[in-house]
């Protein structure tokens, strides 16, 4: 790592401004950021320690609603373990969450650092290659070179895949967040954190320099709702999705009446999918459905020269995590 | 958190801020205090180079000199010698770093040294005093849980966590919980009987 001037604020107004300063980085429990500045694509002059924030960031409180507010700082290991989350609407967070990396990695791990870590492309990753999304190429390397864990689907001219299990997992459970840009707080839906196209020359997040989140809402669930998340990978610890699946479903006198259904692991951001969940109103859960559903789900799947089987295990994924709601 | 008094500031810092106010108070009490009220308060920092801090480890207030991107597994290694915890992939992706950070296992490889002000690190050196091991570590002996040892103190320090949190866990739950820390030698089956064992009470 190259020497950095470390800063503790003691308040969010005080993070805000450290973090808007030119060559400042905000860091949580620093699990990815750390790994960027050892690898040297990331080199920031400041880090700005949101862990000084915890004892305000840190919680799961549930709403009166009934929806639940989770502090930035949230740690993996508490969204897997809490009692708040027990619940069969919220089931798709807690097993993403309880998916994720390892035990080590998840007693550190932040929820708003797991979904704004940057992507495993170990092209962007090495700072032996030069590439369009980095900012230090012409082209996607990946695009024609070794891209097995890479997109089969919503890229443009860079094929990396956003990492973050808990992503898809929130976006089915319809998230916010609420964000602190200097002295002002806005909350918006978890689907305009995530650029609309995911072009090489934007950043992974649509976030401004300095802007923190501060808390993550998942709302009130329609009543009877369950959720689940289901991957495919190559380990069963230690290792990112291939593909990627969440779903909330509800279903009353043996029909689905509402459905959501996101992908991850598969695009360069991850990707709900309306039109293939709007085939499951209105019908009795059955595989046959199911796979109709996956199909669709892929259908506007263009897969790279070495990850064609992404189409295959991504879709018995799609079939795995709307069986295990149903079941 | 217990931060050291007088840490190196960047730029401009509170006690050069104060003086400052206090000579403008000679000239103009209502200026000063207008300025004391708007004056944004510096951020605790630590500037680049090397700084003295305290860590409890293993029970114990240790002084020592860190810089702002020193590994907690850095300074435990190469500033306090306790090279119990090994270095062994530096990216959080294999668990032979394994200590505790209030209570929880964590990978010291992936947290600064600074983060670990005001907590209590508990490293794999904590398990042996003198002669007297702990029946963990006995247990690991006697079910021959090791062949390299290289991620033998990371599995430990896992396997005490979990029989910690769980007390008598089932294999399941020993699995899970081991499941951030990788043997390359495949001695899983005996790692697994050695918390077993533990777990049941065997101190031999
Ligand atoms: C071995 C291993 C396996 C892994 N496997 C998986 C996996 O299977 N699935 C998965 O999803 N992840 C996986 N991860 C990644 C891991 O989950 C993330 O690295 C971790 O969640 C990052 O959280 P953090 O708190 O350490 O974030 P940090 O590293 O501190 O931050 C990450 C980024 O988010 C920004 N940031 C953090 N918090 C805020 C905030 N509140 N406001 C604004 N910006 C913020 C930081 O500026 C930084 O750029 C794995 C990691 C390891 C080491
Ligand atoms: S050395 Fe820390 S996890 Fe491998
Ligand atoms: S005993 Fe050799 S790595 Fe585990």
């Amino acid at each position: 790592m190259k020497p950095f001037t470390y800063i503790l604020p003691r308040s969010l107004p005080e993070a805000a401004t450290a973090a808007a300063r030119k060559g400042a980085q905000l860091k949580a429990a620093g699990i990815d950021l750390i790994d960027r500045m050892k690898e040297r694509i990331e080199t920031p002059s400041e880090v700005v320690n949101l862990l000084s924030l915890k004892g305000e960031l840190s919680y799961i409180k549930s709403e009166r609603d009934s929806g639940l507010r989770i502090g930035a700082l949230t740690t993996l290991n508490d969204l897997e373990l809490d009692a708040a989350l027990g619940a069969a609407q919220f089931g798709a967070l807690r097993e993403a969450a309880g998916r994720t990396a390892t035990p080590l990695v998840r007693n550190r791990a932040t929820i708003v650092g797991n979904l704004l870590q940057v992507t495993r492309c170990w092209y962007l990753r090495s700072a032996a290659f030069g590439c369009l999304h980095g900012k230090k190429g012409p082209a996607c390397l990946a695009m024609t070179g070794e891209n097995r864990y890479h997109s089969v689907m919503g890229y443009f001219d860079c094929v990396r895949v956003h990492p973050s299990n808990l992503a898809p997992a929130l976006l089915a459970l319809d998230a916010e967040f609420t964000s602190q840009l200097g002295d002002r707080q806005s909350r918006r839906k978890l689907s305009e954190l995530f650029p609309k196209e995911a072009r090489a020359m934007l950043a992974e997040h649509t976030l401004l320099p300095g802007e923190i989140v501060t808390a993550i809402h998942v709302p009130a669930q329609p009543a009877n709702a369950r959720s689940a998340y289901r991957e495919s990978r190559e380990k069963l610890s230690f290792d990112w999705a291939t593909t990627a699946c969440a779903a909330r479903i509800v279903v009353e006198g043996g029909k689905i009446r509402t459905a959501t259904l996101v992908l991850g692991a598969v695009a360069p951001v991850p990707m709900p999918m309306p039109e293939a969940a709007k085939l499951l109103i209105g019908e009795a859960p059955s595989d046959e459905l199911f796979q109709k559903v996956a199909n669709a789900a892929y259908q506007s799947a263009v897969p790279l020269s070495q990850n064609v089987y992404k189409v295959q295990v991504g879709k018995a994924v799609v079939r795995e995590t709307l069986h295990a709601i149903t079941r | 958190m217990s931060l050291p008094d007088e840490p190196e500031r960047r730029g401009f810092s509170r006690r050069a801020f104060i003086k400052g106010a206090s000579v403008a108070a000679v000239t103009s009490a209502g200026v000063a205090a207008a300025n004391l009220a708007q004056a944004p308060q510096e951020p605790k920092s630590f500037a680049i180079g090397e700084h003295e801090v305290e860590l409890k480890i293993n029970g114990q207030q240790r002084k020592l000199k860190v810089e702002t991107r020193t590994t907690l597994l850095d300074a435990l290694r190469d500033r306090l010698d306790l090279t119990g915890a090994k270095k062994i992939c530096d990216r959080g992706a294999c668990g032979g770093c394994t200590v505790h950070v209030d209570g929880h296992a964590v990978n010291s490889c992936m947290m600064l040294a600074i983060d670990a002000i005001g907590s209590e690190v508990t490293t794999i050196e904590s398990l042996t005093q003198g002669e007297q091991v702990h029946p963990l570590v006995q247990n690991f002996a006697t079910c021959d849980a090791m062949q390299c040892g290289f991620c033998t103190p990371g599995m430990v320090m896992s396997s005490l966590a979990c029989l910690q949190r769980r007390g008598k866990p089932t294999r399941e739950q020993v699995q899970h919980d081991l499941s951030g820390n990788i043997c390359r030698c495949g001695t899983y089956g005996r790692i697994f009987e050695a918390v077993e064992r533990t777990a049941e009470g065997a101190t031999k």
